[in-house]
């Protein structure tokens, strides 16, 4: 039985190495590039480790005059989105897992049907929306837009993780006096943690790597994400390769410290204990 | 109890929604110093000496030293026009197209912005520019245009000869090569190629094993075959230099049926598949790499233009580009002088229908395209310029060995054809170059499919029952 | 039944469990509606209208153009199995790795992290740096290749049109299969750890406990996980744009680059969005089974 369990632990490892490595290369190029220098980076055959390591991209990035503003704007739209789209998701998910109503499985399918055009066809339209109300090149457009795109996932996903809780525990709160909003808020949404997280990240990445949207729904600088920030480094005539990599490097902090944050309620999981067979 | 309870949900619910967007709601803690407020926001039609703030967009915008000289150039502009501010935009090379379309068909966007000359027949097509003949007939009409170059306006205008926009930078494709490398191979560097064959001849010699490893590690000739809008600058020579072309002059069929196309097509593509003086890779190749193959002397020529040079010395400054690299003609067939050889490139100032001045619009317009002006932006970027009292009377233009090249050459310099159905065709002929370089399919095969798509495309300008020949 | 309300609904009323369904899918379907009606009802009316034309009259000329249109049948299939391998791949790592996370060894923490990281880099950005890699003759796969041994030639990775397509999916797979992981990762935590032990208990091995225990409680995420990566991917576009850009020649020209191709690079707003139209029918066809599986509560 403990051999069986450490080989298996063994493969477990040998398995997450190769994944890592798979995972991690075109990262560890990505940070090695952007502590080359300029030159450097551009070298025909390229060097792998950084002959002269420099911070210098860095620098540039950071000191660029409004990087600190787009991440700004990116944290709050990428966190915007996360929180609508899982609050809405998670109640429309319980409605729709819970209850029986006449045109149920059309609402469901629907809402996943509106994610089958293209963004490049919406993009334009839903500019004359918002520009009629007032809502060009703000916080809130944007995130509604993002929204629109991450909420038909979010509900899929959190109708999901709804459906493996046992609707026993529901009653059990409704007998004790709960409405049914409580017993989602009180029950449900506790037990369905990891769940939520998953679509946090889900509709927070979403937003984060986004240019299309935030391309054509913003001017200036002042809605301008980390993302069309980077993608200005991309210019007619060459690729400012370190300082892409830097700020892609830098980039993905964000990210990793919300994940790291939030997983917490991904680490041990259901506490209720069942699951609906 | 149902309709209490539907209420308290949706209540709940708004409120939840309201409070997830509340950050926008107030505003952003420390906005930069020089923050103004987003440009198409109507201005209330009060006092007379308004501020007016101009929205402007421009590529160029990310490459740092245009920014410089922009922002410097927008100072003196600013002095000159106290009532005008300017708010810049900055866009990326590749989003610029996608950028402006849905802005403006949204009736907004920058009210001054800027591109390429091919694409005026679409954003025309599509309603997207502001017909600036009533303000071009208000500084004097023909007087007043008589600093261009012809050619150049020829492409501003529509049909019935309105104009919709201002030329920007005008440079023709020359031949770039490393003069080490030419005489590390035995070539003389001051007798650069002048017919393709003797580019051939040369290309070979310079397909090298440099460091003696017994593999290739030097080519004679660096190109793309990307879909990239480099692809046309060039491409375009090697069709011209043996008397192509790509359209017949009416517009209602492909020319790549004639021998000239032909031969010019099969030349390009086994410069790659038969004579491999071209580094592996060609179709995954944009004109980005190809300068940093250049730089890393990984090729010996190019076609390229004002651009090259300082790019190429910005990614290898040890290289000393601006020394080793020269630039000559583009080769032309033997025995031929072909009335053009090479490819133009222009790019256009346009301002936008949906803007609230367009009065404040044009004065930028004039001042970016004013004769100072051109000479800055050759100063500070190397460009040339579409005014033939810049491009062609300059004295820092002319004596600078790159410059004097490219300005005798917009001479012999063709356009591309100017229809809005250019990105189509150009992309066909892409294609046709990829399959052939890739070997899916023949020169002869591969073209031949081009020649029918490209027809395919303009069937709209044929009458009923025209045809086009055979190929 | 009340009488007088019989008289405005044919149908029955709405029973009190259904209003409060409604009432918890208002919010979602509101919204929806609210930012989605306007844009969709315009592309798909613009579907109708003539090519580049300022009366919008109806017409079927788009779709009578496309399916004539080779290139059209040539981003469909490539689409079927852009979508048909990546999403199978996405499964297989993705289901792999969320098991292996959710093995309790030592650093699952840190392997979490390491895990989500392909997804942090905006699909412009992953692009890019794949290109880069895959360059022939100045990028460090081929540098790797070459100075192992194992052939002295310049792989042309992304221009070879029979390589092209599979280095894109390579790197597809490397940017989208986290998505899949924290999904069937976030469903693994639900599946309580007696269920195991009790199994383990019974002498089960590792993979019977996979079979037995595993596979069945996850399935429901599994089609969920499935069916939402099936329409991801029909959707996504930013990597191939900027790797290959649908080269060489047509062969990873996917059906979401061709609708961009239409709409910004050539202006044919009207036949774009016909493309697009026929293109969600697809995945409405393709989808409905999912669809159907989900709503019947397993």
């Amino acid at each position: 039985m403990k051999g069986k369990r450490r080989r298996g632990a063994v493969i477990a490892y040998l398995f997450l190495a190769l994944v890592c490595l798979y995972n991690l290369a075109p990262f560890v190029w990505m940070v090695f590039t952007s502590l080359k220098t300029d030159k450097e980076a551009y070298a025909i055959p390229p060097t792998f480790w950084p002959q002269e390591p420099t911070s210098e991209a860095y620098t540039q990035v950071l000191l660029w005059t409004n990087f600190p503003r787009y991440f700004l704007n990116s944290t709050v739209i990428s966190l915007g989105t996360a929180l609508l789209s899982t609050l809405i998701g998670s109640l429309a998910g319980y409605g729709f897992s819970r209850f029986i109503f006449r045109g149920r499985a059309t609402l469901i399918g629907i809402i996943l049907a509106s994610q089958m055009l293209p963004g490049v066809l919406l993009v334009g339209p839903y500019f004359k929306v918002l520009a009629k109300f007032g809502l060009y090149n703000t916080y809130p457009g944007l995130i509604l837009a993002f929204t629109s795109i991450t909420l038909p996932f979010s509900t899929w996903m959190l109708k999901g993780y709804i459906d493996t809780v046992p609707e026993e525990l529901d009653q059990a709160a409704l007998i004790d006096g709960c409405t049914r909003l409580g017993a989602y808020s009180r029950v449900i949404l506790p037990v369905i943690a990891p769940g939520m997280v998953a679509t946090m990240i889900f509709a927070f990445l979403l937003a984060w790597g986004d240019l299309l949207w935030v391309l054509v729904l913003t001017s200036g600088d002042k809605m301008a994400t980390v993302t069309l920030g980077l993608s200005r480094l991309v210019t007619q005539f060459r690729i400012i390769w370190p300082q892409l990599m830097a700020g892609s490097a830098v980039g993905a902090l964000p990210p990793v410290i919300l994940y790291l944050v939030l997983q917490n309620y991904l680490v041990e999981g259901l506490t209720a204990g069942a699951v609906k067979e | 109890m149902k309709r209490g309870y539907l209420w308290l949900s949706t209540v709940v619910v708004l409120t939840l929604i309201v409070a997830a967007c509340a950050p926008a709601a107030t505003p952003a803690p420390t906005p930069p110093p020089e923050e103004t407020p987003a440009a198409p926001t109507p201005v209330p039609p009060t006092p007379p000496p308004e501020k007016v703030t101009l929205l402007f967009s421009d590529w160029h915008l990310t490459e740092p030293h245009w920014e410089a000289a922009l922002i410097d150039a927008f100072e003196t502009f600013k002095a000159e026009h106290p009532n005008i501010d300017i708010e810049l935009d900055y866009v990326s090379y590749a989003d610029k197209e996608t950028k402006y379309t849905t802005e403006i068909e949204a009736g907004m966007g920058p009210d001054v912005f800027h591109l390429h000359a091919y694409s005026i027949q679409s954003f025309l097509g599509k309603g997207y520019l502001y017909d600036i003949t009533p303000l071009i007939e208000a500084e004097g009409g023909d007087d007043f245009l008589k600093s261009w170059y012809p050619q150049t306006l020829a492409l501003m205008q529509d049909s019935e000869g309105k104009y919709y926009a201002m030329p920007g930078d005008f440079m023709s494709m020359v031949l770039f090569y490393n003069k080490n490398l030419f005489e590390e191979a035995g070539l003389d560097p001051d007798k650069p190629p002048t017919t393709w064959d003797e580019f051939l001849e040369y290309a070979k010699a310079l397909t090298r094993d440099r460091d003696g490893d017994g593999e290739i590690d030097t080519w004679g000739f660096g190109t793309i075959g990307a879909i990239d809008p480099g692809f046309e600058l060039r491409v375009s020579p090697i069709l011209f230099g043996h008397g192509g072309d790509y359209l017949t002059p009416d517009n209602k069929c492909s020319a790549l049926n004639t021998p000239e196309a032909k031969e010019a097509f099969k030349f390009f593509v086994e410069l790659v598949t038969v004579h491999e003086v071209v580094p592996p890779g060609v179709t995954a190749q944009n004109p980005g790499t190809v300068r940093e193959q250049m730089a890393a002397e990984q090729i010996a020529m190019l076609l390229g233009s004002g651009w090259t040079p300082p790019i190429v010395d910005g990614v290898n400054p040890d290289l000393n580009a601006l020394e080793v690299l020269e630039a000559a003609p583009v080769p032309v067939k033997a025995g031929e002088a072909p009335e053009f050889s090479t490819t133009a490139w222009l790019s256009t100032w346009m301002i936008n229908p949906n803007t609230k001045h367009p009065e404040e619009a044009w004065e930028l317009v004039k001042f970016i395209t004013s004769k100072e002006m051109e000479q800055k932006w050759f100063d500070d970027a190397n460009v040339l310029s579409p005014r033939q009292d810049v491009s062609g009377e300059y004295e820092p233009l002319l004596s600078n060995k790159f410059a004097a090249v490219i300005a005798a050459e917009l001479a012999h310099a063709k356009f591309v054809p100017q229809i809005k159905e250019w990105p189509q065709i150009i992309e066909a002929v892409n294609t046709a170059a990829q399959e052939g370089f890739t070997g899916a399919k023949s020169p002869e095969q591969a073209l031949e499919d081009a020649y029918n798509r490209i027809n395919e495309i303009l069937s709209v300008y044929r009458e009923a029952g025209e045809t086009c020949p055979a190929f | 039944m009340n009488k007088r309300r019989a008289r405005f609904l044919v149908f029955k009323a709405p029973s009190r469990q259904e209003l409060e369904g409604y009432a918890f899918v208002l919010p979602c379907v509101l919204m929806l509606l609210l930012v989605l009606g306007f844009p969709v009802t315009i592309a798909v009316l613009n579907s109708f209208t003539p090519l580049w034309s300022e009366a919008k009259t109806f017409t079927l000329e788009n779709y009578v153009k496309l399916a004539r249109d080779d290139l059209f049948w040539n981003a469909l299939s490539i689409t079927l199995r852009f979508v048909g391998s990546t999403v199978l791949l996405h499964l297989i790592v993705g289901l792999a790795v969320a098991v292996a996370l959710n093995a309790q060894i030592k650093g699952h923490r840190f392997f979490r992290v390491i895990a989500i990281l392909p997804w942090t880099v905006p699909d412009v950005i992953s692009g890019l740096i794949w290109r880069f890699m895959y360059n022939p003759t100045s990028g460090i796969i081929n540098d790797l290749v070459r100075s192992s041994g194992v052939t002295r030639s310049y792989i042309e990775w992304l221009a070879h049109p029979r390589l092209a397509l599979p280095s894109v999916i390579f790197s597809d797979v490397w940017r989208g299969y986290p998505f899949v992981m924290i999904i069937l990762l976030a469903g693994l935590q639900a599946i309580p750890r007696e269920l195991y032990e009790a199994a383990r208990v019974d002498g089960a091995t590792a993979f019977q406990e996979f079979r037995h225990i595993t596979i069945p409680l996850l399935k429901r995420m599994i089609i969920i996980s499935v069916a939402l990566d099936t329409i991801w991917q029909f959707r996504r576009f930013g990597l191939v744009y900027n790797m290959t850009f649908g080269g060489p020649g047509h062969v990873t020209e996917i059906l979401s680059l061709y609708v961009y191709k239409q709409y910004f690079r050539y202006f044919n707003f009207e036949y774009a969005s016909a493309v697009a139209v026929v293109m969600a029918v697809i995945m409405l066809i393709i989808s409905f089974p999912y669809v159907r599986m989900i709503v019947r509560r397993v």
